[in-house]
């Protein structure tokens, strides 16, 4: 079953990427907080679900990333009709996985070799951070499957599969229902070292170590590219001394000090609030730069401390709108009803 | 998390000791010396250290076939631990366990262990211990992916929460049950999300990485310590040598360790790192490295010049002779 073919000439294969984070959903967190644990085998369940909703928009194939035999094994072994027939052809990169942070940028830098029209991402901040680095002007649908989502949404895969088909088969204005998102982008001696899609957050850590932050005490500084009310992580402290939008030109910045009077009680991670001590918050103007004020510590992107600095490292930080350029589901599910995409005349 | 210096030399040493001590037995085995089997556990060194940092003598640790890096994080001496390779009489179990069995109980280390799964149940025991006992003892058993499917480890989880004990499991997936990939016999593509079923917070952890175990694993403790019960934590990592000396592994990719070794050595990760923030200098590394080969060579001169157990010995440490 699928929609009537889209009104203007496609080119074919229309080829749709889906990148979904194994180890989502596994970090320290589930020891300190009672983080809950996202499944590989719903993980599975998602993808086959958009899959689903791909081949409804005639999209031909879709290309994922290998894994050491979860989420790969199960595609391979489930998608696929009892007459052996393939709900939706698959193709894996031949990324040679390190169970790394490396496998993500290497698979999304094939799928775009590959030429794919969209990419679905099934991860946590850190997951779609890694995949925006690579994916340039290529749409992403994101979907949430990590611990302290602020990027990512939490929807039914079906239909984050039935907006990125529309957008991959050109049914919809990509201008219509897409967003470009802000970044946080890190140097350290002119050399660019990382992005935040959401925050970025200076400790006075000594180490990456496990990556996810949660020791409020060690928190210096804050900068966020927005900041929800319903925000859970870093982005909730920003969020509760003044809320930035998606949409809105500019960021913030909060300074923290725990001996500051003024405080605010902020759910850091799931089930996990932190009394933390605010010194002054700023906007943040996009095309700004600013050094740390600290002059030695770990630099936290989207939740996860990723870079050590010390004091002979030069230090910048800048925010643009040249982040990914995100579906906006509601949008393009919302035009895609407007423009009738979804009805028919035919019993076909 | 931060370490001090005097911290990060301590996990630097015993990390180079667990290195140089297994390089050794792969060289000195191949001599046709040392009697029995030899499982080594070269590469996975970040895992044993980062967890017995964070523990004393009190505290137990039970382990696997591929123990030997285990029992030199929780503190058993060198020399002791190569004599009774070789089987020999002043060996930490005077010379009659071998590889697969050195334990000291004075060092809380219940035991390497031939039986694949079977540290799991004995924590349990330990940890009831601990918690009858009320002296804030954790109990941890190191397991690999094979040993994650036994039923032994399935019904300890279980047990561990039902009791809520101190208990730690950790599983060391090292991608091989002896020759058999992880993926196809493991049912899920992390140890750690069976947690779940069981009630205990699973965390899965770079087992390469230092840093990022001894976190997890000072978190899980302390957390078991406070009486918040067990967690299952799964360290991602690789193992450097055959499941045993003398294994041709067919079965594993041409420059697969090659490209780990390369990449995701925890030597040359941790080394890195702290030289890089120059919280240690190589200077002080390389003087460990130096001391820790003489230590291993004159571990190995000893068990050499030591004396076997003779017949005499045959029926002595049989039994426990209870006061």
């Amino acid at each position: 079953m699928r929609l009537q073919d889209p009104p203007k000439e496609v080119s074919r294969p229309i080829r749709v990427g889906i990148l979904a984070n194994p180890a989502s959903g596994r970090d320290i967190r589930r020891v300190i907080s009672k983080a809950s644990v996202f499944p590989t085998a719903e993980k599975c369940n998602m993808i086959q679900r958009l899959m689903g909703a791909l081949t409804v928009c005639g999209v031909d194939e879709a290309w994922m990333m290998p894994d050491k035999g979860g989420i790969a094994t199960v595609i391979k072994r489930f998608g696929q009709t009892p007459e052996g027939k393939r709900l939706l052809p698959v193709q894996f990169t031949d990324t040679d996985i390190m169970e790394i942070p490396e496998d993500t940028r290497l698979s999304v830098r094939a799928m775009i070799a590959a030429g794919i029209r969209a990419i679905i991402v099934l991860g946590g901040d850190g997951t779609h951070r890694l995949v925006a680095e690579e994916c340039g002007e290529i749409p992403m649908a994101t979907l949430s499957t990590g611990t302290n989502n602020s990027f990512p949404e939490l929807r039914e895969a079906t239909l984050s599969g039935l907006a990125a088909g529309l957008v991959a088969t050109e049914r919809l204005n990509l201008d219509d229902v897409t967003r470009r998102e802000k970044r946080l982008l890190v140097e350290v001696n002119g050399e660019t070292r990382g992005m935040a899609l959401v925050d970025a957050c200076i400790s006075a850590d000594m180490f990456v170590a496990a990556k996810a932050v949660w020791q409020v005490e060690q928190l210096r500084e804050l900068y966020v590219t927005f900041a929800s009310s319903e925000a859970i992580g870093l982005s909730s402290i920003a969020s509760l001394v003044n809320p930035v939008g998606r949409d809105e030109d500019h960021g913030l910045g909060v300074q923290m000090d725990p001996e500051a009077t003024q405080k605010v009680m902020a759910p850091i991670a799931p089930g996990l609030f932190a009394k933390l001590g605010i010194q002054r918050w700023d906007e943040l103007q996009l095309g700004s730069s600013w050094a740390p004020t600290i002059d030695r510590g770990v630099i936290a992107l989207d939740g996860e401390r990723e870079i050590e600095f010390r004091a002979v490292d030069n230090v910048r930080l800048s925010m643009d709108r040249l982040g990914p350029r995100v579906i906006d589901v509601s949008k393009a599910l919302g035009a895609a009803a407007k423009q009738g995409i979804m009805l028919s005349d035919s019993n076909e | 998390m931060n370490l001090n210096e005097a911290q990060l030399l301590q996990a630097y040493r015993k990390m180079r000791q667990i290195r140089a001590f297994e390089d050794r037995v792969h060289d000195e085995f191949a001599t046709g010396e040392i009697p029995g089997f030899v499982h080594l556990y070269a590469g996975e060194e970040a895992s044993a250290v980062g967890f017995c940092m964070h523990l004393n003598d009190e505290d137990r640790i039970a382990s696997t076939h591929r123990g030997h890096g285990h029992c030199i994080a929780k503190g058993v001496e060198i020399k002791g631990m190569m004599s009774e390779i070789y089987g020999r009489r002043n060996g930490t179990c005077a010379g009659k366990g071998g590889s697969m069995h050195i334990a000291d109980l004075e060092k809380g280390m219940m035991g390497a262990n031939g039986i694949v799964g079977a540290g799991p149940p004995l924590i349990c025991g330990a940890g009831l211990a601990a918690k009858f006992r009320k002296n804030g003892g954790v109990a941890i058993a190191f397991v690999g992916d094979g040993g994650s499917n036994q039923g032994t480890t399935l019904e300890s989880l279980n047990l561990a929460t039902v009791w809520n004990l101190p208990c730690i499991f950790v599983a060391e997936n090292n991608g091989y049950a002896e020759s058999t990939g992880s993926k196809w016999s493991v049912s899920c593509e992390n140890i750690a999300d069976r947690a779940a079923a069981f009630g205990m917070p699973g965390v899965v952890v770079d087992g390469h990485d230092f840093f990022a175990v001894y976190e997890v694993a000072g978190e899980a403790i302390k957390r078991a310590r406070e009486g918040g019960g067990p967690t299952l934590i799964e360290c991602k990592l690789n193992r450097y040598y055959g499941h045993f000396e003398g294994d041709a592994q067919t079965y594993r990719g041409v420059d697969e360790v090659k490209k780990v070794k390369e990449s995701k050595d925890c030597l040359m990760l941790f080394s890195k790192r702290v030289t890089e923030q120059g919280l240690l200098t190589q200077a002080q590394l390389d003087a460990i490295d130096k001391e820790v080969a003489a230590e291993i060579e004159a571990s190995v001169a000893h068990a050499k010049s030591s004396a076997k157990p003779t017949s005499a010995d045959l029926m002595t440490d049989v039994y426990v002779s209870y006061p």
